[in-house]
């Protein structure tokens, strides 16, 4: 078919004599050209489901080398607090508790101060300090974890190891969460864990509320304040509204960042198997136990019992970061119907 | 304009569709050789619709489809075996805002060029400067070739738009309101310079300022809401409109 | 004005200046942890810098060495990762900026990548162990390299699928309408527009994996000695930091804050770079 409609061309071109330079390239080559365009939009197109492979790549041989593990202790491994490599008993519970305590520790302290920070840059400050307060908090964020690491283990540890002993003093002498400060002054362990991963994750919290606060449309703050309200009544009555499943999105997505970061951690909390009450206790979490054992671990069974930690670890911060990316997209969502 | 023209496009029960809507309806139209036809009307009316049906601009984008005829010179661009681009090598166009590529201005030109041609340098460099000369664009560029075309003014950068579409040496040129993002200057050089290149080419010209298409037309179509209500020549749809709507438009009763 | 809403009015007026206030002292106590650490970095760093730091290996505990073979090595396999991440997620970015615009493939594929770009780094860690580690049977600069490739991929794909979708849609079209086929189009035309704004992608990329250590804990593990070989476990930056740092002695500890240091440095002036970049590209 495509030799007859060049053959067409080719009469038709003989026939009528067009204005055209001899040296034109017929359309033999320019089917080639075509050719390679169907070869590049294959080709990108596989790399990009190459990254969906990836995912479901991360997710399987995980789950499969920790198969080992979660065959022979069953559902058991879960909630366990058995670590220990000698007999090969093994148990997820203490990283699982030290992952999520530590991370709930610092969404505590993190999420008020970047709600605040995002309202300073976004509706506070003029406007010639915004640019450089906005550009310093993501310089936060981009130093690596392991200087957090450092700099809690031999700077942030031993101020808050001073501190401790009026821990215990005062907030453990209270009912109820005085149990939560009763502990050994060290300065080491899931509390200093917390603050440390709190610095980590309130630039990333902070960027996308402010990120989110810009998008809310001038007009409705204005029709806000022409009713005569505060800064604080349009951020607190207008602007966080409409943009709430946003925020928690990106509170998620900060809560995401902690579940898994390592090195930061790894350093303050202590590196200890047992399950505590009190926050000054030390811990370990998964991201820690995985950093600090994997390379030393021997037996098959102990590498297992790591890499089912590593897919606990995964399935956890993925279904925190799907609802995360959810909620943000929700906000994009709501916007373009506003846009119409 | 005495003797009979040859009809370089032909346009036959022309539907255009946006999904399920309809924008183009029964569109019917004769468009002679190396005249230039402009098409007026409300905006909405369809006029840029139709003249991304000419150069299959439309097949680009899913949902968007055209049934009918369009023959140019006897040929359905229409028919599903149509190469775009090699249609497209027949049928340059231009669009409302400049579009310079993020390349040098002679880089610019020769892009087209080279998609169709194996040139030696001499060569190359000639039907820049010719491409840039029928512009009228080569003397104030001569000397900075190799510079950015995004330095350019608007006014400059449409004029290097209709340069590299020149260049490929096309039969049709489409332009799209071309002048509608420019100053009155800019905008009266792109016209003087439509003047010229009718001679080599058949020009299609979207406009929505009546002057504009009664200064450069020789034919003009008059559109609403996604049909033809009126084609002739231009200082007869002007001065004698055969339709009452044709009139209302022109003499400014709505749109 | 009634005296009650006076006072109804003063108390707004209290809490906006409280509010606001808790604000700006939020936004301090922020920058407050940024200076201190920066600090920390600089003035322990700071002392342990010589010239030594940058010819001789890592020493045995006791004796005096530097960071060579461990800068060498990292930038070898921050290059293999550039080299591989680069291309693949520029191509990847390209198929969803360009010719899946709006398709649920598109939408699913850009939900996934996001995950992907946020997944703990240690998981990518441990998945190049099970899939690249074991079956080789040892540790190498290769796999290290790759786990960063899979660090940077995302980012990478994430910027170009953005700074392709800002090239105006009629750019593309007046290089369609010349007859380009979609390829070159987007080789010399979207490439070229949105040129800066994927090299700050790549620059962000880069400065994220250079501090990366816990996916190099069981892929590249370390070498205390100078190698180029990728084949064999060889010495980076990061995880030498680490075990520097965690060891009782004090000449480790000062190369560790070298280190940390000079990691520090070249991730602040590749992030002041590629912000410089997009200034630079904002005018238009």
């Amino acid at each position: 078919m495509d030799d007859t409609r060049d053959a067409e061309l080719g009469m038709r071109e003989a026939a009528v004599p067009s204005p055209v330079v001899p040296s034109r390239i017929g359309p033999a080559r320019l089917r080639r050209l075509h050719a390679m365009d169907r070869g590049f939009r294959w080709l990108t197109g596989g790399l990009a489901f190459l990254v969906l492979l990836l995912l479901v790549g991360v997710a399987l041989s995980l789950f499969l080398r920790g198969w080992e593990a979660f065959h022979h202790f069953g559902f058991a491994f879960f909630w366990s607090e058995a670590w220990d490599p000698v007999t090969e008993n093994f148990g997820a519970l203490v990283p699982i508790y030290g992952t999520l305590v530590s991370s709930l520790i610092a969404m505590l302290i993190a999420v008020p101060i970047s709600f605040g920070i995002a309202l300073f840059i976004s509706e506070l400050a003029p406007e010639w300090l915004r640019q450089p307060v906005g550009s310093a908090i993501e310089l936060l964020a981009g130093i690596p974890s392991i200087i957090f690491g450092m700099w809690g283990l031999f700077v942030f540890a031993p101020v808050l190891g001073s501190a401790e002993p009026w821990l215990n003093d005062h907030l453990g002498a209270l009912r109820g969460i005085g149990a939560l400060f009763r502990g050994p002054p060290m300065g080491i362990g899931m509390l200093t864990a917390g603050i440390i991963l709190a610095v980590m994750v309130i630039p990333f919290i902070s960027a996308i509320m402010r990120d989110v606060f810009l998008v809310v449309p001038a007009m409705l703050k204005e029709s806000a304040y022409g009713l005569g309200a505060t800064t604080w009544e349009v951020a607190r009555h207008v602007v966080l509204p409409y943009t709430r499943t946003a925020v928690v999105g990106g509170v998620f997505l900060g809560l995401g960042r902690a579940l898994g970061e390592t090195m930061a951690v790894t350093f303050v909390i202590g590196n200890a198997h047992d399950l505590h009450i009190s926050l000054l206790d030390a811990g370990n979490s998964i991201a820690a136990a995985l950093a600090n054992e994997f390379a030393e671990a021997f037996s098959p069974m102990y590498k297992s019992a790591l890499m089912a930690l590593g897919f606990i670890l995964f399935i956890i911060t993925f279904v925190v970061l799907v609802l995360a990316k959810l909620m943000l997209w929700r906000l994009g969502q709501g916007q373009g119907k506003a846009g119409l | 304009m005495s003797e009979p023209q040859k009809t370089k496009i032909s346009v036959r029960h022309l539907d255009f569709f946006y999904g399920s809507n309809k924008a183009l309806i029964d569109i019917n139209l004769e468009m002679p050789e190396n005249q230039v036809t402009a098409f007026i009307g409300p905006s909405g009316c369809g006029k840029s619709t139709l003249l991304r049906v000419f150069n299959r601009m439309y097949s680009l984008y899913p949902g968007q489809r055209a049934t009918g005829e369009v023959l140019l010179d006897g040929e359905n661009i229409l028919a599903p075996g149509m190469d775009v681009n090699m249609l497209r090598a027949k049928i340059g166009m231009v669009f409302q805002k400049p579009t310079p590529f993020p390349m040098s201005i002679y880089d610019n030109i020769a892009f087209g060029i080279k998609l169709y041609e194996k040139l030696r340098k001499v060569e190359m460099d000639e039907r820049v400067e010719q491409a840039l000369r029928q512009a009228a664009l080569w003397e104030e560029v001569k000397d900075k070739l190799k510079t950015s075309g995004l330095g350019l003014s608007g006014g400059q950068q449409q004029r290097l738009c209709i340069a590299r579409a020149v260049a490929v040496q096309p039969e049709v040129i489409l332009l799209d309101e071309p002048t509608s993002a420019l100053d009155p200057i800019a905008t009266l050089k792109i016209e003087e310079l439509v003047s010229e290149l009718r001679n080599q080419f058949t020009i299609l010209i979207v406009t929505h300022n009546m002057q504009q298409a009664a200064r450069v037309s020789d034919y003009t179509a008059f559109m609403y809401i996604g049909e033809m209500v009126e084609f002739g020549p231009t200082n007869q749809l002007f001065t004698n409109p055969g339709k009452k709507q044709t009139e209302d438009y022109i003499t400014g009763r709505y749109g | 004005m009634s005296t009650a809403m006076n006072v109804r009015y003063l108390r707004r007026r209290f809490w906006n200046i409280f509010n606001l206030g808790m604000a700006v002292a939020m936004t301090l106590f922020g920058l407050f942890w940024l200076v201190w650490i920066l600090w920390t970095t600089l003035s322990y760093g700071a002392t342990a810098l010589n010239l030594e730091l940058f010819t001789g290996d890592t020493p045995a505990p006791g004796s005096i060495g530097g960071l060579r073979n461990a800068f060498v090595g990292s930038l070898l396999m921050i290059g293999v990762a550039v080299l591989i991440g680069t291309p693949v997620g520029i191509l990847a970015g390209t198929y969803l900026a360009e010719f899946a615009q709006g398709s649920r493939l598109a939408g699913v594929t850009r939900f996934f990548n996001d995950i992907l770009l946020s997944a703990p780094s240690i998981v990518i860690g441990l998945f190049i162990y099970a899939v690249v580690v074991v079956p080789i049977g040892n540790f190498s600069g290769f796999a290290g390299a790759l786990s960063l490739a899979i660090l940077l991929l995302p980012v990478v794909l994430r910027t170009t699928d953005e700074m392709l979708g800002m090239v105006p849609g009629t750019m593309r079209e007046a290089a369609l309408a010349l007859g380009a086929p979609h390829w070159k189009m987007i080789v010399q035309v979207s490439y070229r527009a949105a040129r800066s704004g994927i090299l700050t992608g790549v620059l962000l990329a880069v400065a994220r994996i250079s501090g990366e250590t816990a996916p190099l804990l069981f892929t590249a593990l370390n070498n205390q000695f100078f190698s180029m070989n990728l084949d064999k476990p060889i010495a980076n930056v990061p995880v030498v930091i680490f075990q520097f740092a965690m060891s009782p002695y004090p000449e480790w500890q000062h190369l560790a804050w070298a280190g940390a240091l000079i990691a520090a440095m070249a991730v602040l002036v590749l992030g002041l770079v590629s912000r410089f970049l997009i200034k630079d590209r904002s005018p238009r």
